[in-house]
């Protein structure tokens, strides 16, 4: 038997290959964040209905609500309210489940302590819960690109061997710095106490919920649009094609203690995605600043920053240049022959749904 | 070198570590926080001599001379009389403690124990306000301050923090005698208190949870607050929190017998209000040209300060750990006088008693609506 999607389209996955069968409990975490409820939605397709979809008091369930009002007949889908911080919570949502898909991080908080304590405390919290459940056959971890130091050449390709960020307190990106420490702690628990799990470090995941600009393609806030990307390629990831590399992971055998990248087909450069933007959403002024000069202005920043002391934090610097704004190239091979993954729906499809969404929102905004 | 330790490894420690640092003649010897992984993150982000888990231990091994505080405020108490206990001075964030009886037994505690104590009112010490106490100092207000307006807002909105309070119900911010209230508004309170003469002034307190937190479900939470505060001697001041006007100010207006002062700590200004009037239509003629003119000096200020690398975000913390550090070497008077720090707790007592005695919508379901709003006046 080879699993299905809603529309029947066979995924290419026997039931040999699957560590799990869909009577088993799995177990979402951030289940009604904008990826969160993607996977949930793919995992049904896939036929696991036996769901414990974690959110917090303050997450929105309108999305898994939906998603529950279309599929009346599931009857096992259950959604826990509690927060990852307290380990009551943590033992209570991860009792009898066989796959974990720990999607609960700090999205966009910017003080480093927060960040770290929604991020990096609560995956602890997570994985010492785990300890006693024997029936735990895999723990998803989900990262981020953002880890990787990405100081090679440029123009090199970055894959899943590239090393990590050797000093991500010294970023001045509390996202990073979490995300670090995160792997970190699932790679030390791993070790220790043998969990079995697999990590994602997705690119810019995209699509309707998440409707801004990548600071990959530039920066606003200065008067102007600051265009940092030019020709580089952006490593995009339609939110539905991430999902069901995550749900992916989390099914097949053979792939405990494996990393794997999630980036798209067809990567549009960033000079390119803005032209799009500005001709499907909204026309806007931006001002290209070429590599050198980003480089450049990086470096006296970072400089200033830590000659006053703090005066300005140092949110620019060039780590950060290296590792958002250098000219990269980007790889899904891993993902495609390991996990047998091909995107569910194609750039030109995605970017339609993208800005559709985005046009939508500026009108009701 | 004075020895400095951090018990509570949250937001705020992240400023006090990053203040401290920029202090000559002080060293953070350790940092301490209940979750060991929240000690070893700051621990190697401002490369800190040592991390631990334990308080007593921390006071064991570390040795610091002082203690900077920085749990949520249940805590304060305990934790500073421990560090006192141990011969440490105590830098407490705000607020300084639960009530009014808490304050004064750890300041009367540590006058006992012949150590220092004092709060994180560091708003009292940015550049501004600074430049305000210095004027006041020298009589620009008068005889004798006659009323005070502190605006001190919080804009709530849809931020993490709105987020994780509002969906929490047992968040520590509600454990608190006052809510919301009583974790934000001792800042604004401080402000009054400063200039108050008297020990125990007269605080009429109105509290209710605003419609935008109403439509969001919240029954409990006060995030509107006006006071009332009243000296036999004639002074009173007004001061207003709120989560949601616009713009979200903090502000301070002191009006004293001669002339007036405005301080708005967000674009930090200050502002001089001359008494007299001048005469006839100069009063709209030359009034708004003085004003012009002193704004454009306060930007010229504050481009000064920021040239010479003295307008951080968090200078008024600098300022204030820096007269601490300060007065413990040198048995120096304390920035903060232990009179203003239990005022505040005083006058903060009296608020949330009232508060708390009236339903969640306040006193708001007594007004009446006046007819003027209703059929507002033309002039004829």
């Amino acid at each position: 038997m080879s699993i299905s999607d809603a529309s029947g389209t066979r995924r290419g996955v026997k039931k040999k290959d699957l560590i799990i069968t869909p009577d088993d409990k799995i177990l979402v975490t951030g289940a009604a964040g904008f990826i969160g409820n993607k996977v949930v939605e793919v995992l049904i397709q896939y036929g696991f209905h036996n769901l414990r979809c974690f959110i917090r008091p303050s997450g929105n369930r309108a999305r898994l609500d939906r998603i529950l009002d279309s599929l009346p007949w599931i009857r096992s889908l259950e959604i826990m309210e509690g927060n990852l911080l307290s380990e009551q919570d943590c033992m209570a949502a991860t009792r009898d489940v066989a796959v974990i898909y720990h999607l609960a991080a700090a999205r966009g908080e910017k003080s480093f302590p927060d960040a770290f304590m929604n991020s990096v405390v609560t995956t602890r919290n997570l994985l010492k819960s785990t300890l006693e459940n024997r029936a735990l056959k895999r723990f998803v971890n989900v990262s981020s690109f953002s880890v990787y130091s990405n100081t090679r050449k440029r123009g090199m390709r970055l894959d899943e061997s590239c090393p990590l960020e050797p000093h991500p307190e010294l970023r001045g990106d509390a996202y990073c710095f979490a995300k670090v420490k995160q792997e970190a702690v699932v790679t030390e628990y791993s070790r220790q106490h043998g969990i079995p799990c697999v990590t994602f470090r997705p690119g810019f995941v995209f699509g309707p919920g998440n409707e801004g600009i990548t600071g990959r393609v530039g920066i606003s806030g200065f008067g102007v649009f600051l265009h940092l990307g030019g020709s580089n390629q952006i490593p995009f990831t339609y939110v539905d094609n991430c999902a069901e590399a995550i749900v992916l992971g989390g099914l097949r055998r053979g792939v405990d203690g494996e990393t794997f990248n999630v980036v798209d087909d067809d990567l549009p450069t960033s000079r390119r995605f803005l032209a799009m933007y500005k001709k499907n959403v909204c026309r806007f002024k931006s001002l290209y600043v070429p590599h050198a000069v980003s480089y450049l202005l990086c470096y006296l920043w970072e400089k200033y920053s830590s000659w006053s002391e703090g005066q300005l934090p140092p949110v620019y610097n060039r780590k950060n240049w290296h590792a958002y704004w250098k000219r990269t190239r980007y790889t899904n091979e891993k993902l495609k022959n390991m996990l047998g993954w091909q995107p569910r729906v194609p750039a030109d499809v995605a970017f339609d749904n993208y800005f559709g969404s985005c046009r939508l929102k500026r009108k009701n905004a | 070198m004075l020895r400095v330790a951090i018990l509570g490894c949250g937001k705020i420690a992240d400023a006090h570590a990053s203040q401290i640092q920029r202090i000559r003649g002080c060293e953070i010897v350790g940092v301490c926080d209940r979750e060991e992984l929240m000690a070893r993150q700051l621990y190697e982000r401002f490369r800190v001599r040592q991390y631990f888990n334990d308080l007593n231990k921390m006071l064991k091994v570390a040795r610091p001379d002082v203690v900077h505080i920085t749990t949520p405020p249940q805590s304060h108490y305990a934790l500073a009389r421990e560090c006192l206990s141990r011969g440490c001075h105590v830098y407490v964030e705000k607020p300084f403690a639960i009530s009014f009886n808490e304050a004064q037994d750890l300041i009367d505690f540590a006058g006992k124990k012949g150590l220092k104590v004092t709060v994180g009112h560091d708003d009292q010490f940015r550049p501004a306000t600074r430049r305000m106490r210095e004027l006041v100092r020298c009589g620009f207000l008068g005889k004798r301050v006659v009323h005070m307006e502190s605006y001190y807002c919080y804009e709530l909105g849809g931020s993490g923090y709105a987020n994780a309070l509002l969906s929490d119900k047992n968040h520590w911010v509600r454990q608190l005698p006052g809510g919301l209230l009583h974790n934000i508004i001792s800042h604004g309170i401080a402000r009054i208190s400063e200039f108050l003469t008297t020990e125990d002034p007269c605080v009429h307190a109105v509290g209710f949870i605003s419609p935008a937190l109403k439509n969001r479900g919240e029954n409990v939470l006060k995030d509107e607050l006006r006071v009332i505060i009243t000296e036999e001697c004639g002074t009173t001041a007004c001061f207003t929190f709120s989560s949601q006007m616009r713009p979200s100010l903090h502000q301070f207006r002191i009006y004293g017998s001669r002339n007036g002062l405005l301080l708005d700590q967000d674009s930090e200004t200050l502002i001089r209000l001359r008494g007299e009037r001048r005469k006839s239509y100069l009063e709209h003629f030359v009034t708004p040209l003085t004003l012009a003119r002193q704004y454009a000096e306060n930007s010229l200020t504050n481009v000064r300060l920021f040239l010479a690398n003295d307008f951080h975000m968090k200078e008024g913390m600098k300022y204030l750990i820096q007269s601490f550090y300060y007065s413990i070497d040198e048995d120096a008077p304390l920035p903060i006088p232990y009179r203003e720090i239990l005022l505040t707790a005083r006058i903060m007592d009296r608020i949330f008693e009232q508060t708390n005695a009236t339903g969640s919508a306040g006193i708001a379901h007594r007004i009446t609506r006046p007819l003027s709003l209703e059929t507002p006046c033309l002039p004829n």
